[in-house]
């Protein structure tokens, strides 16, 4: 087995299991698309609210959720954005209401992400008495430097006064998000930001190489040639991670991943065992009922399909059996449990082709990929290509 | 018609010089065109011919000219090819004539192709008329190009007519020369048929449309003629005259200029420089100069959409409809997969064909190295002819490799002639004899190996001596040249569409650049790619693909999916339209690169 890691961290216990096909897991996510302001690298779809918006986006949100006819326990749930903290506490009470009054049991998890400026102990309160389990809090970088490289308004500070309230709040589990790889940012920056988040102690950490996506500020300056792309650096950087976080007791499970034992994100997990999962509000995904589709990115976009009683409409797809087991293989590469093959076959009542075996084999002489029996998984040199690897696997099973 | 009163002449000019304008003035101003005629006919001509200044084909026009005494002439203008690769058929289409207008630009003197047409034009024995060309521009020096016709050309100065085909000068004073200064029809009293076939032109409702010039007898519709270099026997339907639109008659005389069609279907079976005799009477010599063209340049084609093949298919037979120099034939190569093996007069020929291909038949398509024949003598077992470098047998059995050279006529400025000098030593050439053209300019005579300007040399030529310099060319003899295979090795396997016959002395400098550009244009793989160059096995210079470093996206999340599906689906697109050598995927942009970079 490669490694990065030169540090002794000693050797992490088992890893989780991905395989949940048994109890087939429904997963909510509801998209909040409002943001004060947008951040430098964002590319998500999210607006600033004018006034209400907040009223029009949750009267639309209890009509998506009458159309999903939700008839099935919930595992989990999942509020992303945007910035669902930006909502008052009002409306996260009403957000809130509106879910638990469709689901016949509270689910096990349940996430919302703030960003530190919008973490209020109301808002904290009115989350609490909903039933949300776990904060994912936007903190990016603890340097000034790079909080404003990189278009966040808010003070290091704010991050730590964020976390103090979310743990007096009384919430189980919390996410620290960081961003690495930020134009101009140093190596010893990177493990400034990933010590003083891990000396937060937070359960669950998910680190994110900056990506240049087109139609962001950063995007434009990159194209301008302000700011420049670095791939050695990225490598640098994302083994930084690995090994840092391995050594402060943090198990990465996924490529941005990473968990104390037991507290990863079922839902993403969820996602990636290529289960079923409902998006609810403007530009949410959905894979549930044989389909995989999306809802239009544009508050009033999605109100209007909403009236004429359509939801997940664009970019629809049909879950055949050999599209499922494609992407089994796919994204479950992506978790370092890896996946396993022959149960993905089987699950979805597939024959994977022989080219498959042959360039598993050879993946393996490259060492990018370790087998372990019927359970293939990458090593950290194939993570860092995981992208490369999808494409092939798409190739070879059409 | 009498022999008196016919004459047939040609233009021949250094591209650029006027010939075109000149031919449609005295088309205007024997009413064979009106000026609104003139301008349609332009339209129809391929695109690629008024692009390039050349004229690839067009047909003989026939005139009718009125002396200032009132006497009538029958003038037929019998069009040159503008390009040494057609110097074959230019020297039939000369054969076919009496004389030739020899064009000179008033501002630019003789050039290189001034020079070789005006030695072709002697070496037909035709008489010579010089026009000193577009003397309407106020940069016309005269006294230059007075004296170069002197010195360069020995042909007397005053016989040179001052003109301008723009403006109409000197017009006249042409007409009167041609119908004055040239002889009338020669060879016409053999005692048999004979008529030159000297182009000929695929029509699709009546088939193959022979250019002929009868130099004796009559030819009539309905007659039985025999082709003489393979005694094919045909039966006459039509014959007739260009005016320019054709113009149908019921024979042709000695001395005529005209088309035949007969019952021959394709241009592949008609030789250009053949001679036509009557089949109950044949003459019993062919007329002088005929010799089978052959290819010189060979290159594959490959469709770059493996899908094309058909396609490509199609296309190069309908060209080869209109073009018997067009030679191909199927083969296929591990790295392009299926395609043909083109043989071509010239570089430009095989450009030409290539953008019809593109252009015409909207077939995208790669070409591997360009080839001369070379033959390579092998121990005990003779010689064979090779044009691809993946048929060279293995150096231990080659005793003498043989490369065909050409003897270039090259002009400069005298500025350049240092870098021209180096140019050519360092296409491995030999600078025989050097000139003076004028204050400016210099001549230089050299041989050089025909694989050698292949590529670049006329670009680079052109480059050195800012746009003033000119060359042409004849072929010469072969000569014995060390010469080796150079293989490329992609991951240690050969890509054989990259594989060239070079000369020793160049095999590692040009193994280096090719190794070097390929590391530059492979994309990086999930592994590390070694790419070499190897001479009979021995490695002459390397490069190394390092492996793909980073290829991931951080986030995924349920949103995510489908948007990284489809980037994956995206990157699969891209690979599929890759040629897979081994376990490398080498993009088709890669080899369309490397392939147009030397
Ligand atoms: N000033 C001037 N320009 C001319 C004359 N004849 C041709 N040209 C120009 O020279 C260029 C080449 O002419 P063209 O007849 O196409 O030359 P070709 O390549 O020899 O057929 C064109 O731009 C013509 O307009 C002339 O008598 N006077
Ligand atoms: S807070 Fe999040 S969603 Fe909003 S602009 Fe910033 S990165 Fe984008």
């Amino acid at each position: 087995m490669t490694s990065f890691c030169t540090t002794t961290a000693a050797r992490p216990a088992p890893e989780p299991s991905v395989v949940l096909a048994d109890c087939r897991p429904l997963g909510i996510y509801v998209h909040v698309p409002f943001c004060s302001s947008t951040c430098d690298f964002c590319a998500f779809y999210q607006e600033t609210p004018a006034r209400g918006d907040f009223d029009r986006y949750l009267d639309g949100v209890e009509r998506e959720l009458e159309l999903a006819a939700i008839d099935e326990p919930v595992a989990t749930v999942f509020w992303g954005g945007g910035t669902p903290g930006l909502l008052p506490p009002s409306a996260l009470r009403r957000l809130g209401e509106l879910l638990r009054a469709r689901l016949p049991s509270p689910p096990a998890e349940w996430t919302v992400e703030m960003t530190p400026s919008s973490v209020k102990e109301e808002k904290l309160a009115a989350l609490r008495e909903i039933g949300v389990t776990r904060i994912s809090l936007g903190a990016q970088s603890f340097q000034p430097r790079l909080l404003e490289a990189l278009g966040r308004l808010h003070p290091r500070e704010r991050i730590f006064e964020a976390v103090d309230k979310i743990r007096r709040a009384g919430f189980a589990s919390l996410n620290l998000d960081l961003i690495f790889s930020i134009p101009g940012q140093s190596l010893d920056e990177w493990r400034a930001d990933l010590d003083e988040a891990t000396a937060l102690g937070p359960d669950h950490l998910s680190t994110y190489c900056l990506t240049f996506e087109e139609d962001t500020a950063l995007y434009v300056k990159l194209s301008q040639g302000r700011v420049s792309m670095d791939m050695e650096k990225e490598v640098s950087f994302l083994r930084e991670a690995e090994c840092r976080l391995a050594a402060a007791g943090y198990r990465q499970y996924e490529i941005s991943n990473y968990a104390r034992p037991g507290a990863e994100c079922a839902h993403n997990l969820n996602t990636w065992g290529m289960h079923r999962w409902i998006g609810i509000g403007p530009a949410a995904a959905s894979q549930d009922r044989g389909w995989r589709g999306a809802n239009p990115a544009g508050l009033d976009l999605w109100l209007d399909k909403l009236a004429a009683g359509e939801r997940a409409g664009e970019d629809r797809v049909l879950l055949t059996p050999d599209l499922l087991a494609a992407d089994s293989l796919v994204f479950g590469l992506r978790m370092n449990a890896g996946v396993e093959v022959g149960r993905v076959a089987a699950r979805f009542g597939v024959l994977f082709p022989d080219d498959l075996e042959r360039r598993l084999r050879e993946w393996e002489g490259d060492d990018l990929l370790e087998r372990d029996g019927d359970r293939i998984k990458l090593t950290a040199g194939g993570r860092l290509v995981a992208d490369r690897l999808g494409a092939e696997l798409l190739e070879i099973l059409g | 018609m009498d022999l008196k009163h016919i004459r047939n002449f040609c233009i021949i000019a250094h591209v650029d010089h006027g010939k075109t304008t000149l031919s449609d003035r005295l088309l205007e101003h024997t009413a064979t065109v009106t000026q609104r005629e003139l301008k349609a006919q332009h339209l129809d001509s391929m695109d690629l011919e008024r692009e390039r200044g050349i004229t690839i084909k067009c047909h003989p026009v026939s005139m009718i000219y009125r002396d200032k005494e009132g006497e009538k002439y029958f003038l037929n203008l019998i069009d040159t090819p503008g390009h040494v690769d057609f110097s074959y058929e230019v020297s039939r289409s000369l054969a076919a004539c009496e004389g030739a207008l020899l064009l000179i630009d008033a501002s630019q003197g003789v050039e290189a192709q001034t020079v070789a047409n005006a030695q072709l034009a002697f070496n037909q024995n035709l008489k010579v008329i010089p026009v000193i060309n577009k003397i309407d521009l106020p940069s016309a020096n005269l006294e230059m190009v007075t004296r170069q016709l002197e010195d360069i050309l020995a042909i007397p100065a005053e016989e040179a007519i001052l003109a301008s085909g723009k403006s109409g000068i000197g017009i006249d004073e042409i007409f009167e020369a041609v119908a004055h200064r040239l002889p009338s029809p020669r060879l016409a009293d053999y005692p048999a048929t004979r008529a030159l076939v000297f182009d000929c032109n695929f029509d699709t409702y009546k088939g193959v449309i022979c250019y002929v010039r009868v130099f004796s007898g009559t030819i009539r519709v309905g007659q039985h003629m025999l082709m003489m270099s393979d005694k094919v026997k045909m039966e006459v339907k039509e014959v007739g005259f260009f005016s320019p639109a054709p113009v149908k008659t019921h024979e042709l005389g000695p001395g005529r200029v005209g088309y035949v069609v007969t019952n021959i279907k394709s241009v592949a079976d008609i030789k250009i420089g053949d001679t036509i005799t009557g089949a109950d009477k044949p003459a019993a010599e062919m007329l002088p100069g005929y010799k089978e063209v052959r290819p010189m340049v060979f290159s594959g084609i490959y469709p770059i959409d493996t899908s094309d093949y058909e396609k490509l298919k199609a296309s190069l037979s309908r060209l080869r409809l209109n073009d018997a120099s067009l030679i191909y034939q199927s083969e296929s190569s591990v790295a392009l997969g299926f395609g043909f093996r083109c043989g071509f007069l010239g570089l430009l020929h095989m450009e030409i064909v290539q953008e019809r291909i593109r252009r015409e038949y909207d077939v995208d398509i790669i070409l591997t190295y360009p080839s001369v024949i070379y033959r390579v003598v092998q121990a005990g077992q003779g010689s064979i002819e090779i044009d691809n470098p993946v048929h060279m047998p293995d150096p231990s059995h080659i005793d003498e490799i043989l490369e065909p050279t050409i003897r270039a006529i090259i002009h400069t400025p005298v500025d350049s002639v240092g870098d021209v000098l180096s140019l050519i030593m360092d296409k491995r050439g030999i600078c025989e004899h050097t000139e003076t053209l004028d204050e400016t300019r210099l001549m230089l005579r050299c041989v050089l190996p025909l694989n050698e300007i292949l590529v670049d040399f006329y670009d680079r030529l052109k480059s050195i001596t800012h746009g003033y310099g000119s060359m042409d060319y004849e072929l010469a003899e072969y000569q014995p040249s060390d010469l080796v295979k150079l293989d490329i090795l992609v991951n240690s396997e050969p890509v054989d569409a990259f594989s060239s016959i070079v000369h020793r002395s160049k095999a590692e400098h040009k193994g280096r650049a090719l190794c070097a550009k390929l590391a530059e244009i492979i994309p990086q793989q999930l592994f590390k790619i070694p790419v070499q160059a190897a001479v009979g096995g021995k490695v002459v210079a390397r490069e190394t693909i390092s492996a793909l470093r980073k290829d991931v996206t951080a986030k995924c999340y349920g949103g995510d999916i489908t948007r990284k599906r489809k980037l994956l689906e995206k990157q699969k697109e891209g690979k599929k339209r890759m040629k897979q050598v081994g376990r490398v995927s080498i993009p088709q942009e890669a080899f369309v690169q490397v392939l147009r970079a030397q």
